[in-house]
């Protein structure tokens, strides 16, 4: 464990930079909107001081574009409150489901700027387990950079959280040629932290799937 | 004299209101919510100035401009970002950007810029005229 103590610090530390990035950018463009419905607002006052009538539609508009932004900036920050809480526990119950759906929202923006969307699968049954919820996050992580590195404008990649043979899994699915680049393209950084895991990333049975499985730590 | 300018942002939200708010000062304002659109209007229009948005889908901002300026080397660009990095600046610089503005942007500021930009190029478009002249009237011997 010592020696792999240092990777996956820093692993986590870049995983945790990058999402930080990407949710100020997207908390960036949210106040660019808010900046130029406040600067509407100011040009209709100054327009109306000049005598020109107030149309109670514009006005009307601008306070939708306002709520629409609000709400849109709230579900960022409540998904990184999510995810910022996810470091609290080194050991806890991870509904796998919960987990990927997080991520993949998290990862949305870097995954659109490669014209790439990710769908998640709902199980029938909740996928849990007991581990390392950041360290799992982080897992899921490099298996979505790979995706992106990979599967750019070639369609959506599917994420399943599922039990394979009573195991717990999560199934990556992408194109025909998906799994071609793995192992030697996949993360190196993720070696570490699947040993700490305990968990196995193996190239599916068909050449469109990878998969993690994860062991259940509760007896730990 | 009318500005006649392009907005090139993925946020189309953006894109409505920025543009209701230059048309309101004047400019003629055509928007395109991504780069590929961006660039085939860029190409067939006439424009003043194009404003990017560095950070979109499919092609990014600095690829983009990278594009414009090969296709049109006068055209002026103004790119907007959520943060500036100096990687990015100077990038845009040596691309040939007029300059690099970060969001929110002030549109007093964005609207002085593209006033630049609209200068540089009716200067540019003087001096290429005085070159046509001068050339005509050497190729007469005059």
């Amino acid at each position: 464990m010592s020696d792999l103590f240092e990777p996956i610090c820093a692993s986590g530390l870049q995983f945790f930079g990058k999402v930080s990035a990407s949710v100020s950018h997207e908390l960036k463009n949210v106040l660019a909107v808010l900046n130029e419905n406040a600067g509407l607002l100011e040009d209709l006052s100054l327009a109306a001081e000049r005598g020109k009538p107030l149309m109670p539609e514009q006005l009307k508009r601008v306070s939708e574009n306002f709520h629409k932004q609000i709400r849109r900036a709230d579900d960022i920050l409540k998904n990184m409150n999510r995810f910022a809480h996810s470091v609290d526990r080194f050991s806890a119950k991870v509904d796998l489901y919960e987990l990927v759906s997080l991520i993949s929202v998290l990862a949305s923006r870097l995954a659109a700027m490669r014209n790439l969307t990710f769908v998640v699968t709902k199980p029938e049954e909740p996928v849990a387990f007991q581990s390392n919820p950041f360290l799992v996050e982080n897992l899921v992580w490099f298996c979505l950079e790979y995706a992106m590195a990979r599967e750019g404008g070639k369609g959506p990649v599917q994420l399943i959280p599922t039990k394979k043979s009573g195991k717990i899994a999560l199934s990556v699915v992408g194109s025909a040629a998906f799994t071609e680049g793995y192992p030697e393209h996949f993360p190196g950084a993720a070696a570490p932290l699947a040993a700490v895991l305990g968990a196995t990333l193996v190239a599916g049975d068909s050449a469109d799937e990878l998969v993690v499985y994860f062991p259940d730590r509760k007896n730990e | 004299m009318t500005e006649k300018i392009l907005l090139i942002d993925d946020e189309t939200d953006f894109l409505e209101i920025m543009s209701e708010r230059m048309s309101a000062r004047n400019m003629q304002v055509t928007t395109a919510s991504s780069a590929r659109d961006g660039l085939k209007i860029a190409i067939e229009g006439n424009f003043d100035a194009v404003v990017l948005d560095l950070r979109m889908p499919e092609m990014d901002g600095l690829e983009t401009l990278r594009i414009l300026k090969e296709k049109n080397p006068d055209l002026e660009v103004i790119l907007l970002t959520g943060h500036a990095t100096v990687k990015d600046s100077v990038e845009a610089i040596k691309l040939g950007a007029l300059d690099l503005l970060e969001k929110p942007a002030d549109l007093d500021t964005l609207t002085e810029k593209i006033k630049d930009a609209q200068t540089k190029k009716m200067v540019l478009v003087e001096k290429k005229n005085e070159q046509a002249i001068r050339d005509i009237i050497a190729s007469k011997g005059w």
